[in-house]
């Protein structure tokens, strides 16, 4: 603590951040929060109707369970090509002698890309008339009898929406993840190597473990981001067809601004936050206690 | 930086078996090669789909209606970019962005700073309870916003305005910033500040003329990595702005589909590419400090 700071310095820095703070994050939750216990269209009166939402959505909402599930996949797939991905890039990534910076640029392009151009692009990769990407490259490999219009399938919509974010970010785990191989210390390599490890051993019982802090926090910042993804599956096939790739986020967004049901909304919205919650909480239990035992 | 050091440390006992080590690491094993290999297909999987879409930008619509995908344009264009032009105000999209990033930029930074600076520097009683209300707006995804945030700015005629936009995205970017500077305000040494207090100088002049010039490579970083998200934020600005002047480059972008329900995908090929030109290349060109800043941010915590 500074010696000669007052009461009138700390508020004068504090408040102007705190204040701004407190209008776009905690007092939007609040009012979300209560928002929940209500029925409105944002026209007429507000009606409180107490638990009622919570009920209709836990209870009697298939579509809300089919985008609570679709969301857990969409997830599943995004961890997947960003934390799997990422990990295998930065473990070669370090063997490699040079072209190391170009490498991490190159693989970190796609991350500065719109979301609004990626799904521009995916929907071109997708497509089958004229052939995309995707379809051509099935063809050649002789796998002709897998080409179909990947977003209209109901069977393949859902992992086409989320290839297309996993893809944007793993460039960027894969930084971090490299940033912390790097800093594993050498001395500590080099003694179980000349101890006769392999690589494989090499990597899960010195390397990983190593990394481990620095694991947690890039598998949470994956998990919160893609419990909250929307733009891409939003823009690429709102949902569609049917709900077959409808996210809790895309539902949310739909009821408030679609059906303009506010109340609803805010329930969906809460239940998005519980859920991001309790994915951390998890997380945090699971990864730890393992490095405990 | 890795393989080449030589073993400094190796105690005298270890000496023998070391040279084997080194013998069989120069030799380009088969995982080496393997790795190699991995590393182009996943950088082509990375990058080949963006060289793509600027190819299509240049092919003509004949070409790209009837062509085999992969391969080169059988002519290049200029048209589609001409059309681009015509179809959308992609200039005023542009500065939009532009406006909206800095705004929300210059908030993130003078407000982190302030912020890391009461907490981290001046201490006060509850000063960790703050923090850790910031720290909810990590975690705390930004969809839980959107409809209080509407019905607020509708009440205070927000709606529709540069305001609406900068003020969430700022709110939700200022937890990290935050985060960043007083990881970094933790490596300013106590007796700086001792010694400037003891030459009469106040909690605002030692902001002003130490915490401020120091930290100018963390306000580098902070402005960079949120750049990236804010200049590509779609789902505020979709929510929030109505108005075509007020569009940012996302929103722009979007008006190529669905007009005439039919989309002229060269054309919005070419606008995606002169869209994403001004980050690109700022990312290019400084991408060192950008990577340094990404990295820094999850490995500090």
């Amino acid at each position: 603590m500074l010696p000669n700071r007052s009461r009138t310095s700390v508020l004068v820095f504090l408040l102007p951040p705190l204040l701004l703070y407190c209008a776009a994050v905690l007092f939007p939750i609040l009012q979300s929060l209560f928002l929940s216990f209500f029925s409105w269209n944002g026209i007429s009166d507000m009606e409180f109707v107490g638990l009622s939402n919570y009920v209709r959505m836990l209870t009697a909402d298939d579509i809300f369970w089919r985008s609570f599930f679709n969301a857990l996949i969409y997830l599943a797939i995004c961890l997947v090509l960003q934390l799997g991905g990422a990990l295998v890039v930065a473990s070669l990534l370090t063997s490699l002698r040079r072209g190391r910076e170009l490498i991490k640029t190159l693989y970190l392009l796609p991350a500065v890309i719109s979301t609004v151009a990626i799904a521009f692009l995916f929907v071109r990769i997708y497509s089958i008339d004229p052939v995309g990407l995707l379809n051509q490259l099935l063809h050649w490999v002789g796998l002709g009898a897998f080409e179909r219009a990947w977003l209209s399938d109901v069977n393949t919509v859902l992992a086409a929406v989320s290839a297309p974010e996993g893809w944007r970010f793993t460039g960027l785990y894969m930084l971090i993840i490299y940033a912390a191989l790097i800093a594993v210390p050498k001395e500590l390599e080099e003694a179980a190597v000349l101890d006769g490890a392999n690589k494989w051993t090499l990597f899960t019982k010195i390397r990983f473990p190593y990394i481990r802090p620095v694991w947690i926090t890039t598998t949470i910042m994956a998990t919160t981001y893609g419990l909250r993804g929307f733009d891409i599956p939003y823009l690429m096939t709102n949902g569609g067809p049917g709900q077959s790739s409808e996210l809790l986020t895309t539902y949310m967004y739909k009821t408030a601004f679609t059906s303009t049901d506010f109340g609803y909304a805010s329930t969906i919205s809460v239940f998005i936050v519980i859920e991001c919650l309790v994915a951390v909480g998890l997380i945090l239990f699971m990864l730890k206690r393992k490095a405990d035992s | 930086m890795i393989a080449q050091t030589a073993p400094v440390h190796t105690p005298p006992t270890t000496t023998p078996p070391a040279p084997a080590v080194q013998k069989r690491r120069r030799k380009p094993s088969l995982y080496r090669t393997l790795s190699r290999v991995l590393i182009m297909l996943i950088v082509i999987v990375q990058v080949y789909p963006l060289a793509w879409l600027f190819l299509t930008s240049l092919r003509t619509e004949q070409d790209f209606a009837t062509g085999d995908p992969f391969a080169l344009p059988s002519s290049l264009t200029w048209e589609n970019y001409a059309r681009a032009f015509e179809t959308g105000d992609l200039g005023r999209n542009i500065l939009n962005s532009f406006i909206v990033t800095m705004g929300a930029n210059i908030l993130i930074v003078l407000f982190g700073m302030m912020a890391a600076y009461a907490i981290q520097v001046l201490g006060f009683r509850f000063s960790k309870f703050v923090r850790g209300l910031f720290l909810v707006g990590i975690i705390v995804p930004v969809q839980i916003a959107l409809v209080p945030l509407f019905i607020d700015y509708s009440t205070v005629n927000l709606l529709d305005t540069y305001q609406s936009m900068i003020i969430p995205l700022a709110g939700f970017a200022l937890p990290m910033s935050i985060y960043l500077f007083s990881s970094f305000f933790e490596y300013i040494p106590r007796e700086t500040y001792e010694a400037a207090s003891l030459d009469g100088a106040g909690p605002y002049r030692i902001f002003g003329l130490i915490t401020l010039p120091l930290s100018l490579n963390t306000v580098v970083t902070v402005v960079l990595v949120n750049s990236i998200f804010i200049w590509n934020d779609f789902i505020f600005a979709n929510t929030f702005v109505l108005s075509e002047e007020l569009k940012t480059i996302p929103l722009g972008l979007q008006n190529y589909i669905g007009a005439m329900g039919k989309v002229d995908w060269t054309a919005t090929f070419a606008a995606v590419c002169v869209t994403i030109t001004p980050l690109l290349l700022v990312f290019l060109v400084l991408n060192k400090a950008m990577i340094q800043g990404l990295e820094s941010g999850a490995n500090k915590g």
